[in-house]
């Protein structure tokens, strides 16, 4: 995983992640629309034939004065999180 | 994204290389991500290029390339790593039919994981013999990489009586449904179930006239829960497949954590 | 001319159903759906990889 700023200011920012597709894009999408100080967030991933940017480009835009890596980091916790309880529940129904 | 007590998963059905289960609690985000990543993400081991010593059936050496490809071999994900190579041999002479079990590997824990998938017939004087690369990678590159089969999910439904059925009405044929559904009306159903339990489709020939006869039922999809199907091709089992996809996408979630923290 | 290994559209291991399947309808004269039914290969899609093969080996032997 690559990441490269494209633009950041104190309540927005885009920033490409190298290597990665709608698999892990959309779910980091999805836990950041659900933390605390982040007004908006997507992606966006352009097919191979359009040519030029090919690798997703993630978009933030925050409130309250938080950061938007600082929501980046977050979100990314929560993910790893949700991840490991989803893998713990899993286990524990499969053992049963 | 899930509520404060977490997920909860509940097998519906399940045998050694498919299974069917419950998950609430799931947003649709995480759930297609866990999808994707058991489709593509998770490797397994195939082969990928041949050396072929002799080849005198009656395929050409890239029929044969691409039907071995396609043979599941058991795949340890502890003991390798992405790119990590097996190597493999097949001597068979004629009159006989080659088969993954004559499949020689240089590891005894990767081998064919079904010793009965034909790969070519031989006739008298036709014999095929060769040495192969087995390579461990993600589905991403292709297809043969892939350690599930026809995964997907469905949003888990609940059964709802509106009323009795006009007697009258014109008749407008079977009422589908297909997966499992949450029974939400067991006072109109013959079989003693209780409300809230699970009822796979195929237990009513997927109609739900049959189930609620002279009813009008509703149904209805229940909010973060998503019924599983996952089978395997054999490279290892169904709870590996999962768990390893899980792992993946929280693997990356990590990277991204420590990349930005920096 | 041999059995497809894999289903094309959704990928599951069928050819290794072939060898009986072609014994019990072919040879035999048993329904070629209840077959399938017993062969565990429930997916239309894996059902008509079987149903709609014929085996090409012994037609094309003489001409290699």
């Amino acid at each position: 995983m690559e990441l490269l700023v494209i633009d950041k200011t104190d309540e927005e920012l885009r920033m490409e992640v190298a290597g990665e597709d709608h698999t892990f894009m959309n779910v980091l999408k999805g836990a950041l629309l659900k933390t605390d100080g982040v007004a908006a967030a997507t992606y966006d991933v352009n097919p191979e034939q359009s040519g030029g940017q090919t690798e997703p480009v993630l978009s933030v835009r925050t409130e309250d004065e938080v950061d938007p890596l600082d929501a980046v980091e977050s979100a990314a916790e929560r993910v790893e999180q949700l991840t490991d309880e989803f893998a713990d529940a899993f286990r524990a129904a499969a053992d049963a | 994204m899930s509520g404060a007590d977490g997920f909860e998963v509940e097998f519906v059905d399940r045998s050694e290389r498919s299974a069917r289960f419950l998950v609430r609690g799931l947003t649709p985000a995480l759930a297609n991500g866990v999808r994707r990543a058991i489709v593509a993400d998770v490797p397994t081991f195939s082969i990928e290029h041949l050396r072929v010593v002799e080849n005198s059936s009656v395929m050409f050496d890239e029929m044969i390339g691409l039907r071995l490809g396609l043979v599941p071999l058991t795949t340890p994900l502890d003991d390798f790593e992405l790119g990590d190579t097996v190597t493999i041999a097949l001597d068979v002479e004629g009159p006989a039919t080659a088969y993954s079990g004559d499949i020689q590997t240089s590891d005894d824990l990767v081998r064919p994981a079904d010793d009965d998938v034909p790969i070519i017939q031989l006739k008298e004087n036709q014999r095929l013999e060769l040495e192969a690369e087995a390579v461990l990678e993600s589905g991403k590159t292709h297809a043969k990489q892939q350690g599930g089969v026809a995964v997907g999910y469905r949003h888990l439904q609940q059964t709802v009586v509106a009323g009795d059925r006009d007697e009258f009405e014109d008749d407008d044929g079977p009422q589908i449904v297909r997966g499992v559904i949450e029974e939400g009306a067991p006072e109109a159903t013959d079989d003693d179930v209780a409300e809230g339990d699970l009822v796979l489709t195929d237990s009513f020939g997927n109609d739900l006239r049959e189930r609620y006869p002279g009813k009008e039922v509703d149904v209805e999809d229940i909010p973060g829960a998503f019924v599983f199907h996952v089978e395997s091709d054999g490279s290892f089992s169904v709870e590996e497949l999962v768990l390893r996809a899980a792992e993946s996408i929280g693997s990356r979630a990590v990277e991204l954590r420590e990349t930005v923290a920096v | 001319m041999m059995v497809p290994v894999r289903c094309f559209t959704c990928g599951s291991v069928v050819s290794r159903h072939w060898e009986e399947f072609r014994e019990r309808t072919r040879e035999g004269d048993e329904d070629p759906g209840t077959v399938l039914d017993e062969l565990g290969v429930e997916r239309h899609c894996c059902r008509r990889m079987l149903v709609s093969h014929r085996d090409l080996v012994d037609v094309v032997a003489p001409y290699q």
